[in-house]
């Protein structure tokens, strides 16, 4: 379940992730709290002046989600866009619904591939009552 | 609504407003989207009628909202699934064996109740998963190490029931053979505690595991027979050094005599960290996926056109530098005779790891959680991606080098005749005493040919079985096929888990099915209808 107040705040922000790298750090101001970026794909460090916390990892999300996401999300609130490989999504939203967490946007990026790795954009926002603001 | 099998509407809705009583309504969930985070996301059945679905799950908090809610389900014969935290990807995930079962997920129970440093042991609650130990364990400034499995996002308690092992010292690494102590909600919610946690005030639970009379730590390892809601662990005081060695050897006749003298040496304590067995030569293509063993005239052409060895054995030593350095100079003494045996120190650490050390070792070696393995494909180590899924082909094979040759043979003409893709396979995996265990990752898919992949595994199954090699864990479509496998005395194993099963759960409410045992009212489902 997601409140109100949240659905406002990552609903603004879904429509404009859809033009790719830069459309997604251009909204990131209407809504999320932080992005997490996969710098394995191309453009990836083109984001110096993005409006909110920009985290970084280059394929394995272990020490940005142990360091960083894991304590956060045992809290309410924060919405995280994210542009990663799907293997890196797989990994963050199975760990975001132990955490009552949902991915609430999902679309394949057209950046090529990195190892055969798809490059996806996403949105992960609080869902269980517990967590919701 | 899904309704479990033979229980009317009336009755489970009974039952779910039960058990949001005892846990709270925001705990209970039936609705299709909260469901689909139960799945099996690695499934053979993905998608198809047959898929193991959860009816609803629920997630208590407390060993009394535990009670509760299997009180509940006795009460009404709603048939529950535990899970700790559901991470057992490739071998079923959160996913109940017996679709329609109520998954109870025991994640919000992630206590450490007590990290006892001169003891070196460990007692937690299942949803405590090998991150929160290791934050625990930092936090506290422990001076102890815990064994992980790779990926260490699953549950301790989860892992070591269904017997998943790490990468660290003997008697740890098998983590069912680091368990001391369990607290279980029995069929009737009853509590029980195994061991010297029998005893009311006793301070040796986490100490002395058999307690009196038989052991029944066992039964609750892979069971249908209670929600373990306590379990301890004995660890490993965190060693002065790590040094990793290899033993090479150029001969496709050497693989006997490299593994006798191994095993020799790793039963007399000789070195205590987990020894490694593979095949530079034949891994030349894929690291991490050994080819076909050839015949021995074209193995030994190919070690003396690639200058590459036949054979490496890799000890691993934990301990004071001074000791494990004495240990392996012993090692190596003892394979001198082999001719042309090379040998090399392959990897030295002091402990703790430095900033640098972190970054070039094998993470799991150290007891550290990661979640690295994910992103292997990204390395360009095989085309693995973790969304598209795999399942584990894991059976116990002779610990000998005819036992390599062996399995490697027939797996790999098997999985050619077949059809069947490996993107994984090591046939001598160390982790659990005294075994080597055949590991295979077989890819999985969404898109239909999961049904050729199924008859293919099952096939695999049968003709391991014909050899004598049985799994020693498997995803839930297959756990019938391979409890059938175990058929001496006309299946007796199976029958008297059974029995057990009747006599403790008359309801047959835990765990129906898994790892082939069915209780009396739902045996008609097992693969073969129940046939005795």
């Amino acid at each position: 379940m997601i409140s109100r107040r949240d659905f406002v705040k990552w609903g603004a922000v879904v429509p404009a992730l859809g033009t790719g790298w830069h459309g997604a750090f251009a909204a990131a101001p209407q809504g999320l709290d932080a992005m997490l970026v996969d710098t394995r794909f191309p453009g990836a460090l083109d984001v110096a002046d993005a409006p909110v916390p920009v985290l970084r990892f280059a394929g394995d999300v272990t020490n940005v989600w142990y360091d960083r996401l894991d304590a956060r999300w045992r809290r309410p609130g924060f919405v995280l866009g994210g542009i990663t490989g799907s293997d890196a999504l797989f990994v963050l939203e199975t760990l975001a619904t132990h955490q009552g967490r949902r991915v609430v946007s999902r679309m394949a990026l057209d950046l090529p591939r990195v190892n055969d790795v798809q490059a996806m954009r996403w949105i992960i926002a609080p869902h269980h009552k517990s967590v919701t603001a | 609504m899904t309704t479990p099998p033979g229980i009317d509407a009336a009755t489970f809705a009974d039952g779910l407003a039960a058990m949001r009583s005892a846990v709270g309504d925001e705990w209970v969930f039936d609705q299709p989207a909260d469901l689909n985070t139960y799945r099996d996301f690695y499934s053979v059945l993905w998608g198809e009628p047959e898929e193991k679905l959860a009816s609803a799950a629920v997630a208590p908090a407390s060993v009394e909202e535990v009670q509760a809610v299997v009180r509940v389900a006795n009460e009404r014969r709603i048939p529950i699934y535990p899970i700790s935290t559901g991470r057992n990807l490739g071998y079923g995930g959160s996913a109940p064996v017996l679709s329609g079962s109520v998954v109870v997920d025991l994640k919000r129970m992630d206590r450490v109740i007590e990290v006892n440093e001169d003891n070196c042991s460990a007692l937690v609650e299942p949803g405590v998963s090998f991150f929160d130990m290791y934050r625990h364990l930092r936090e506290s400034g422990s001076k102890l190490m815990m064994s992980v499995p790779d990926p260490g996002w699953g549950s301790l308690v989860g892992n070591a029931l269904d017997s998943g092992g790490g990468y660290t010292v003997a008697g740890y690494r098998g983590h069912f053979e680091a368990v001391c102590g369990i607290e279980a909600v029995m069929a009737d919610g009853e509590l029980l505690r195994t061991g010297m946690g029998a005893l009311p005030g006793s301070e040796t639970w986490q100490q002395y595991r058999m307690g009196l009379g038989p052991c029944l730590d066992g039964m609750f390892r892979q069971s249908t027979l209670g929600v373990v809601t306590k379990m301890g662990f004995w660890m490993f005081p965190t060693p002065e050094a790590w040094l990793s060695g290899s033993v090479s050897v150029m001969r496709y006749e050497d693989l006997d005599e490299l593994v006798r003298v191994a095993n020799e040496l790793e039963y007399g304590n000789l070195f205590n960290g987990m020894p490694g067995f593979s095949s530079p030569v034949l891994t030349q293509e894929n690291p991490i996926a050994m080819a076909m063993i050839p015949e021995p005239e074209v193995m030994n052409r190919m070690v003396a056109e690639s200058g590459v060895p036949a054979w490496s054995f890799s000890p691993n030593f934990y301990g004071p530098e001074r000791v494990i350095r004495e240990q392996w100079a012993y090692v190596k003494s003892r394979f001198e005779h082999i001719p042309g045996v090379q040998f090399a120190e392959t990897g030295f650490v002091d402990l703790p790891l430095s900033p640098d050390d972190m970054e070039r070792i094998h993470k799991p070696r150290f007891g550290i959680p990661s979640l690295e393995i994910f992103s292997v494909g990204s390395r360009g180590y095989g085309n693995f991606n973790p969304s598209d899924g795999h399942i584990w082909f894991s059976a116990v094979i002779p610990r000998s080098g005819q036992g390599i040759i062996d399995a490697n043979r027939v797996m790999r003409a098997e999985c050619e005749r077949l059809g069947l893709d490996l993107f994984m396979f090591a046939p001598a995996v160390t982790c659990w005493t005294r075994s080597f265990v055949l590991f295979a990752a077989v890819p999985v898919y969404k898109d239909g040919r999961n049904e050729h992949l199924r008859d293919a595994v099952r096939e695999i199954i049968r003709t391991c079985a014909s050899h004598g090699w049985g799994e020693y864990r498997c995803p839930p479509a297959f756990m019938d096929d391979v409890m059938e496998a175990y058929s001496f005395g006309d299946h007796k194993l199976r029958r008297v888990n059974e029995q057990i099963k009747d006599a403790l759960d008359p309801n047959g409410i835990i765990s129906a099915g898994r790892y082939g045992v069915w209780p009396e009212r739902y045996r008609h489902l097992r693969r073969d209808g129940g046939a005795a």
